[in-house]
């Protein structure tokens, strides 16, 4: 059964790699050109859109770190992506823990509801959302857009860390029982170090998500103290209006955490997406 | 047995206190948004004062409006092109993929690179790209001696604009897809090879009836998803020119920057039925999978 390479395979190869190498050129070249453009000066950007600098101006970099209060921006990006995920997984851990690993009514249909929580379309509640973030004092704060990620979050990590911690076995509890531990030293000794993994998935979705959310971002401040760097670079960039190279150069460094992140944790992001989908 | 009883109750106390920020936080940022939302809808309210009831005249409104009708149109073409352009797509990759060719970690892993970049970020990127002078129409000019176009400018090539960005983030769906083909088992394919049918064969009788449910899921997904559609037309077009992007979520934040707070709730509504909507029809056309399950993101 040797095939030999009929005409018919090879154009099917072809347009193979035609479709393969597009979606890939799609996927880099917005970000490199983007890369390419922030180290160009703007007389270069207003000559032609394509074209490699002549020199490289990483001076560029230093000019948009100066302007647009970006320092500030990034400190309070830094700040909320922290606080949410680490509220974020003190809170689902603990509720996983319960729903995971404890036996009670009603627990199969409480986790069903939390998890169906994907589902809502969270754009649809910007009124409550303002409503009782103003009512509450919040308006204007970090604590209110920690508050909203980490509650928004909750569907996604109970899912992925509740998964998790099923899957320990029963036996290595068991051992701890008989041992003499209690109820939270099975949580914070069995259990938690054990669903190591399994946090670092939600809580990389969780950073992901606070680190570019922009929506609420944008309904639930109003002022430089507590704006994020999303919000920034959108609606400060009437700072940059002549000088396009520097505002390429503030974007790309709020994207370099991300492109970081997922450099280190791409197996784990890619994991925790498939944890679901292979069920099919 | 009073020790046993005791201890039970404690547990059942810390129990408690574990599941509640969670439950806690789920019910003020899921639950009573849902309530308010509907109960917002019908009144006049207009974020401060009392709510006074005025029974369906926002969805009169709305429906009568033809901003709000276009937003709906809208929202239902992008819910199409998710699921049947966007996912087919996807599919196709994930066909390819599997049978992993040259490099397919790498690319599996850069097509998924674009979804942990901000909206912000890569919707100034594509500003950019569709720029009168920008890259695409610089490429268009020497390759086809295309007349440069105002690409986010036009109201005829603006929707089109808009939604063909999101190929980009066709991981998203590729890698649900390629880890479910993954799944199938080898020996289908070796059985259908010793029957003597071509590659074509095997993914048209093996691969997409054993992906049947993934994809149902993944379509879901796609369409829920493109009902919801806000941020990066918002961010490109702000729902311009003269209406042409708008969707039900950007018309939801115009009504509420305009301080028409019950409109905007009434948008919102219309929002989560269309979602919900696009779910019940996709289970009664497709059979049962179950999505709920399923869901990573």
């Amino acid at each position: 059964m040797h095939n030999t390479p009929t005409t018919k395979t090879i154009i099917a190869n072809c347009l193979k790699w035609i479709l393969l190498l597009s979606l890939l050129a799609l996927a880099i070249l917005p970000l490199v050109w983007l890369f390419v453009s922030s180290l160009r000066t703007n007389l270069e950007l207003q000559t032609s859109p394509f074209g490699w600098p002549e020199k490289l101006q990483w001076g560029n970099y230093t000019k948009a770190l100066s302007m647009a209060s970006l320092p500030r921006l990034l400190f309070n990006s830094i700040l909320v992506a922290a606080s949410t995920v680490l509220l974020n997984s003190l809170v689902t851990s603990m509720g996983a823990f319960i729903l995971a690993r404890e036996q009670f009514r009603f627990r199969d249909v409480l986790y069903t509801i939390l998890t169906a929580g994907v589902l809502v379309p969270v754009i649809s509640f910007m009124v409550p959302y303002f409503s009782m973030i103003t009512r509450s004092g919040l308006y204007n704060t970090l604590f209110a857009l920690i508050l909203v990620y980490t509650a928004v979050n909750i569907p996604v990590s109970i899912f992925l860390v509740t998964a998790f911690m099923k899957s320990i076995p029963k036996e290595l509890e068991e051992a701890a029982i008989i041992d003499g531990c209690n109820f939270f030293k099975r949580f914070s000794a069995i259990i938690l170090p054990l669903s190591r993994s399994g946090l670092v998935t939600a809580a990389t979705f969780c950073f992901i998500y606070s680190w570019n959310e922009f929506v609420m971002a944008m309904l639930l401040t109003s002022s430089i103290e507590s704006r994020t760097i999303q919000l920034g670079i959108k609606f400060f960039s009437s700072q940059f209006i002549t000088d396009y190279s520097s505002m390429y150069a503030a974007v790309i460094i709020t994207i370099i955490p991300s492109i970081a992140g997922y450099a280190f944790l791409h197996d784990k992001i890619i994991g925790g997406l498939t944890a679901g989908g292979v069920k099919g | 047995m009073q020790a046993a009883g005791t201890k039970d109750r404690w547990v059942w106390v810390a129990r408690f206190l574990f599941l509640l920020p969670v439950f806690l936080l789920f019910f003020f940022f899921f639950i009573y948004p849902f309530f308010f939302t509907v109960l917002t809808s019908f009144t006049s309210w207009r974020g401060i004062g009392s709510m006074k009831f005025n029974g369906f005249a926002n969805y009169t409104k709305l429906i009568s409006d033809p901003t709000f009708r276009k937003a709906i149109g809208n929202n239902i073409i992008w819910a199409l092109c998710q699921g049947f352009i966007q996912v087919p797509l996807a599919a196709l990759v994930a066909m390819i993929l599997v049978r992993k060719p040259f490099g397919w970690r790498t690319l599996r892993t850069i097509y998924y690179l674009p979804n942990v970049i901000s909206t912000v970020a890569l919707a100034m990127v594509w500003i950019a790209i569709y720029n009168v002078e920008g890259p695409l129409n610089a490429i268009l000019r020497t390759l086809f001696g295309q007349e440069s176009r105002n690409w986010l400018g036009n109201p005829d090539t603006a929707l089109f604009a808009v939604i063909f960005q999101t190929v980009i983030y066709i991981g998203y769906f590729m890698i649900i897809l390629l880890a479910a083909a993954m799944n199938i088992p080898q020996s289908l394919y070796e059985a259908a090879k010793i029957d003597g049918a071509g590659t074509l064969k095997q993914e048209i009788y093996i691969t997409l009836p054993m992906l049947r449910g993934t994809l149902i899921t993944t379509m879901t997904l796609a369409m829920a998803y493109g009902m919801r559609h806000f941020e990066s037309t918002f961010l490109m077009t702000g729902g311009g020119p003269a209406y042409a992007t708008t969707t039900m979520g950007i018309d939801l934040y115009l009504r509420m920057d305009a301080l028409r707070y019950s409109e905007a709730s009434t948008a919102g509504v219309f929002l989560i039925i269309m979602g919900t909507l696009v779910i019940t029809i996709l289970r009664k056309v497709f059979g049962s999978s179950d999505p709920m399950s399923e869901m990573a993101q």
